[in-house]
C-alpha cells in the first residue's frame, strides 16, 4: 500500500481530523472522473455523434446543391442554409442524451453503484460531481461537433447557394444555442439514468421524449395543444437553432425552459438517489 | 437413486416432448420477472390514451380541416398511432428478453440444461411472440374501437366490417409482434442491451429520419423500405402516395428485416461460446 | 466419468488449455487444483459445452454434452452462483431450470429443503446474500439428481455450518457412487473432502494422483526438534551428518535422521529436549512446491510459507 492510503497520524483522541469540504469534493471530483474516462461509451459516444452528424449533415447540404435546379421558386425562396444545415441535430441529440443515460445505468448496470455511495456517502455531492464532469464533456464535444458541422456544411453550401457565416447577425448565436440544446440534453439524460436507474429504461425515455412524442404530437395545433406541445424539450431546443418561429417559442423562452427541465430532474434525481436504496 | 455406473442416453424423448419443455421454461423465465406485466401494461395505457387524445382532437377540428386533409384523413391509422409509442417499449422488452440472460450470466444455466441452443432460441422467441401478439391485438381492437366511437360525424370513422378494417386492426397486434422479435434477435447478436437498444432504435426510429432529411422522391420511396415506414402500412387503412406499399407487402419488409437478423442469432448462438 | 483427451482451448493468443487427458471416476470426490488462471474454470466450461475446445475431447458417460438431451439428469453443475436474473424468486428460477428438463415441481421443492432455503424460496435473488446464492447454486445442480457433479469454489460464502455440511454432501455424492468433481483453492477444505488430485497449472496438468501421494511425494521428512541448548545440539547432530537448520527463536530443523534416532543421540549426549516433532509437509506446502512456476497471478510474498 502506498503512503497515501495510511491513515493520518493520529490526534491525541485517537480520531483522524476529518478532510475539509473542498478536499472532499475535490477526490470525489476526481474518483468521477477516472472513472468517466475509462468508460469506453463515454469516448464512442461523442465520437459516433461527431461522425454522423457532420457526415450525415454534409450529405444533406450537398444532396441539396445537387438538387438545387430542380427546385420550385418558393422553395428557393425559402431556403434557411443554417436550418438545413442543423437540422440533422434532431438525430444528433439522441446521442447526447444516450451518453447522459449512460453515466449513470452503468453503474447500477455493473453493481459498481454501491462501491460508489460507500466511498461517498454525501449522494448529493456524488451527482453534482457527475453532472459537473457531463457537462463539461457535453460542452466540450457538442461545441466541436456543431462548429464542424457549420463549417462543413456552409462550406458545401458556399458558391451555389445562398450560405452563412458566422459574422452574419444572429448565426453565431443560433450555433451557441444548438450547443446549449445539445448540452441540456445530455444533463435530461443523466437525471433520467438516475431515475431509471436500468440503461433499457432511460434509453427508451430518451428516444421517446426526444424522437416519438415530437412526431405524434408536432401536427396537433388546436386547443390545450397549442399551449404545450411548443414545451416539449426537443421544440424548446430546436427553437435555439431554427430560424422561423412558426409555432415554437422565442429563443429566449426556449433556454429558460430548458434550465427549468434541468433543474426539476436535477432535484427529482437528487431526491431519487439519496432516498432510495442503492 | 442407487447406482450411478452411467445412464442410458435419452434420445427416447420426442422432439414434441423436448420442445414443450423447453417452452415451459422459457414461459416461466418470461412471466417471472417484473418488466413483462410493466410493459404489458404500459401498452395497455398508451394505446387507447393515443387513440383517445388524437381521435378527439381531430373530431373537434374536423371543420376546420381542408376537403384534402379530409379526404386524406385515414381513421383506422390514426386510432392506432399510439403503436408508434409503444414500439419503444415492446422493441426495448424484445431486447431486454434476450439481453437479460446475457448480462446476468444465467445464460450459462440455460445452455447447461438445453445444450440444443437453437431450440432455445426458438422457443424463447415463440413464448415471447404469442405473448405479445395476443395482447397487442387486444390492445389494437381496443384502440380502434375507442377511436371510432370519438370519431363521430361529421368525421370520417369507420366500422369494423368495413373493407380493410379488420385487417388493419389485426395488423396492429402484428406489427408490435415483429418489432418485439426484431428486437429479441438484435439482443441475442448483440448480448448488450445499450448496444442492442440503439442498433433497434437506430434503423426503426433514426434511420426514417435520416433518409426523411435528404428530402426530394427518391427519400421517400427509399423510406417504405425501412421497417418502420414500410411495416406500418399494414395498420392504414388508406395507402394512398406514389410510392406507398399495399399493407401485406409493408409487413413483408418488416418480417424481412427480422429474418435477417434472426439468421445470423440462430447461427452465432450456437458457435459463439456462451 | 469426466474423461478428457488432448483437450485444449486457445483463447487468440493465450492458450488457456494445453493438450490435457485426465479421467474423472466415479465413487470420489476429485479435486481440481491449480493457481488462478491455471485453466480450471474453462476446462469446467468445456466439459460442461459453453465453450467449444479447440482440439481434443472431453465426454460425460461417453458422450459429449452437447449432443445429450436433458443433460440435468446426468450432470449437475455449480459454476457462478451469481448467474441468476435478480427480479426473479429462488423458487421460479430453480422451476425454469427443471421444466427445461422435464423435472417435476415437487423436485423443486425437495432441493430447496435439501439446500435449507425454504423459507426464502419466494423472495427475489437480488436480495440474497453470498452464501445464499451458493446454496442456490447447489439446488440447481442437484435437481436433476445426477450421477455427475461438478462444483466451482462450492464454499465461497459458506460459514462454518455450511462449510461442513457441503463437505459432508459431496462425500455423500461420492459414497453413493457418483462422480463429483470439485474446484477450490482452499486448501484446508480440499485436504479434508478430496480424495484424488489434479493439479493444474498454466493450462498443463502437473500431477493426476491421490491426495495422499501428493503429500507424500512432496515431503521433506523433516524433524523439529527444541532443545535447552540447541546449539550444542545442533553440533552434535552435524558431526554425525544430519543437515540442522536453526530458527531465530532456536527451534532446529533436522534432515536426513528421524525422530527417533535424534532423541537417541541427544539422550546419549545429555540433552534436554523440549520438543520432538515429524513434520509432515501440508497440502498448501505441497502445492506450492509443486506449481512454484506456474503461478500466473501473484502477490509479492510478505513473509516465508510456514511449514
Amino acid at each position: 500500500m502506498t503512503s497515501e492510503t495510511m491513515p493520518a497520524a493520529a490526534t491525541s483522541s485517537g480520531r483522524r481530523a476529518s478532510p475539509s469540504a473542498l478536499l472532499r469534493a475535490r477526490a470525489v471530483l476526481s474518483a468521477e472522473w477516472i472513472k468517466l474516462r475509462s468508460l469506453r461509451s463515454m469516448l464512442v459516444t461523442p465520437a459516433l455523434a461527431a461522425v454522423f452528424c457532420i457526415g450525415w449533415g454534409s450529405l444533406v447540404c450537398l444532396r441539396y446543391v445537387n438538387t438545387w435546379p430542380t427546385r420550385v421558386a418558393a422553395g428557393k425562396a425559402g431556403f434557411q442554409p443554417l436550418d438545413v444545415n442543423f437540422n440533422v441535430l434532431v438525430i444528433g441529440v439522441l446521442f447526447f442524451g444516450v451518453l447522459g443515460a449512460l453515466v449513470v445505468t452503468n453503474e447500477y448496470g455493473n453493481g459498481l453503484i454501491r462501491a460508489t455511495l460507500a466511498a461517498t456517502p454525501q449522494r448529493g455531492l456524488i451527482l453534482a460531481a457527475k453532472t459537473a464532469l457531463l457537462t463539461l464533456i457535453a460542452l466540450l464535444s457538442s461545441a466541436v461537433l456543431c462548429f464542424a458541422l457549420f463549417l462543413a456544411g456552409q462550406g458545401i453550401l458556399a458558391g451555389h447557394l445562398p450560405h452563412v457565416t458566422l459574422a452574419d447577425p444572429g448565426v453565431l448565436g443560433r450555433v451557441l444555442g444548438a450547443i446549449f440544446y445539445l448540452t441540456t440534453a445530455s444533463l435530461i439524460g443523466l437525471f433520467t439514468g438516475v431515475i431509471a436507474r436500468s440503461a433499457a429504461v432511460a434509453m427508451s425515455c430518451v428516444f421517446g421524449v426526444f424522437l416519438v412524442l415530437p412526431t405524434l404530437l408536432n401536427s396537433l395545433h388546436g386547443g390545450v395543444w397549442r399551449h404545450t406541445v411548443p414545451y416539449l424539450p426537443s421544440n424548446l431546443g430546436n427553437a435555439l437553432w431554427l430560424s422561423h418561429a412558426g409555432s415554437l417559442v422565442r429563443p429566449t423562452v426556449a433556454a429558460l425552459g430548458l434550465a427549468a427541465y434541468i433543474i426539476v430532474l436535477g432535484v427529482l434525481a437528487t431526491y431519487s438517489l439519496r432516498r432510495r436504496d442503492a | 437413486m442407487s447406482a450411478h455406473a452411467g445412464t442410458a442416453p435419452r434420445t427416447s424423448i420426442s422432439l414434441e416432448t423436448r420442445l414443450r419443455a423447453t417452452a415451459r421454461s422459457e414461459w416461466i423465465k418470461f412471466r417471472s420477472v417484473r418488466s413483462g406485466p410493466a410493459v404489458l401494461l404500459a401498452t395497455a395505457v398508451i394505446l387507447p390514451v393515443t387513440a383517445w387524445l388524437l381521435c378527439a382532437y381531430y373530431r373537434n377540428g374536423w371543420a376546420t380541416m381542408s376537403p384534402a386533409s379530409q379526404a386524406s384523413f385515414d381513421p383506422v391509422f390514426i386510432s392506432l398511432r399510439g403503436i408508434e409509442g409503444a414500439q419503444l417499449l415492446v422493441g426495448a422488452f424484445g431486447v431486454i428478453t434476450a439481453t437479460g440472460e446475457y448480462t446476468s450470466g444465467l445464460i450459462r444455466g440455460t445452455f447447461i440444461a438445453t445444450p440444443q441452443r437453437a431450440q432455445v432460441i426458438a422457443m424463447k422467441a415463440a413464448i415471447f411472440a404469442v405473448v405479445v401478439w395476443a395482447w397487442c391485438t387486444l390492445l389494437s381492437f381496443a384502440a380502434f374501437f375507442i377511436g371510432q366511437a370519438l370519431l363521430s360525424n361529421p368525421a370520417k370513422h369507420v366500422a369494423i366490417g368495413d373493407p380493410g378494417a379488420l385487417t388493419a386492426v389485426f395488423g396492429g397486434g402484428l406489427y408490435l409482434t415483429l418489432i418485439g422479435l426484431l428486437g429479441l434477435f438484435i439482443g441475442v447478436l448483440l448480448r448488450r442491451t445499450p448496444g442492442a437498444l440503439a442498433a433497434l432504435f437506430g434503423i426503426l426510429l433514426v434511420l426514417p429520419v435520416a433518409i426523411g432529411l435528404l428530402g426530394g422522391k427518391n427519400s421517400a420511396q427509399l423510406a417504405e423500405f425501412l421497417p418502420d415506414s414500410g411495416g406500418e402500412e399494414i395498420f392504414k387503412l388508406l395507402h394512398g402516395g406514389a410510392y406507398t406499399l399495399g399493407p401485406w407487402q409493408g409487413f413483408a419488409v418488416l418480417a424481412a428485416y427480422v429474418a435477417a437478423a434472426a439468421a445470423p442469432a440462430f447461427l452465432l448462438v450456437r458457435r459463439r461460446d456462451a | 466419468m469426466i474423461e478428457a483427451r488432448e483437450l485444449r482451448k486457445v483463447y487468440g493468443h493465450t492458450v488457456a488449455v494445453d493438450g490435457i487427458d485426465f479421467q474423472v471416476k466415479p465413487g470420489h470426490v476429485t479435486g481440481f487444483l491449480g493457481p488462478n488462471g491455471a485453466g480450471k474454470s474453462t476446462a469446467m466450461r468445456m466439459i460442461l459445452g459453453l465453450d467449444l475446445p479447440t482440439s481434443g475431447t472431453v465426454t460425460v458417460d461417453g458422450r459429449r454434452y452437447q449432443g445429450t438431451v436433458w443433460p440435468l439428469h446426468e450432470v449437475g453443475a455449480l459454476l457462478d452462483a451469481r448467474a441468476v436474473h435478480p427480479g426473479r424468486s429462488a423458487y421460479n428460477h430453480l422451476h425454469a431450470l427443471a421444466a427445461a428438463n422435464g423435472i417435476a415441481r415437487k423436485r423443486v421443492d425437495e432441493v430447496l429443503d435439501q439446500v435449507g432455503l425454504t423459507s426464502v424460496a419466494r423472495k427475489r435473488v437480488g436480495g440474497f446474500s453470498l452464501g445464499m446464492s451458493q446454496r442456490l447454486g447447489i439446488a440447481g445442480a442437484l435437481l436433476g439428481d445426477p450421477g455427475t457433479l461438478l462444483f466451482d469454489e462450492p464454499v465461497n460464502g459458506l460459514d462454518p455450518d455450511g462449510i461442513l455440511w457441503i463437505r459432508t454432501l459431496m462425500r455423500s455424492l461420492a459414497d453413493e457412487g457418483r462422480t463429483v468433481l470439485v474446484s477450490s483453492h482452499l486448501m484446508s477444505e480440499m485436504a479434508l473432502t478430496a480424495d484424488h488430485l489434479l493439479v493444474i497449472g498454466k493450462g498443463r496438468l502437473l500431477a493426476d494422483t491421490p491426495l495422499s501421494e501428493l503429500i507424500a511425494q512432496n515431503s521433506d521428512e523433516r524433524v523439529e526438534v527444541r532443545a535447552a541448548d540447541p546449539q550444542q545440539l545442533a553440533a552434535d547432530l552435524r558431526v554425525v551428518g544430519a543437515q540442522v537448520t536453526m530458527e531465530p527463536d532456536g527451534t532446529l530443523g533436522v534432515l536426513g535422521f528421524e525422530s527417533k534416532q535424534i532423541g537417541e543421540l541427544a539422550a546419549e549426549r545429555g540433552h534436554v529436549l523440549h520438543q520432538l516433532r515429524d513434520v509432515t509437509v501440508s497440502l498448501e506446502e505441497a502445492y506450492f512446491r509443486l506449481t512454484g512456476e506456474s503461478v500466473e497471478y501473484r502477490a509479492p510474498n510478505p513473509a516465508p510459507v510456514a511449514a
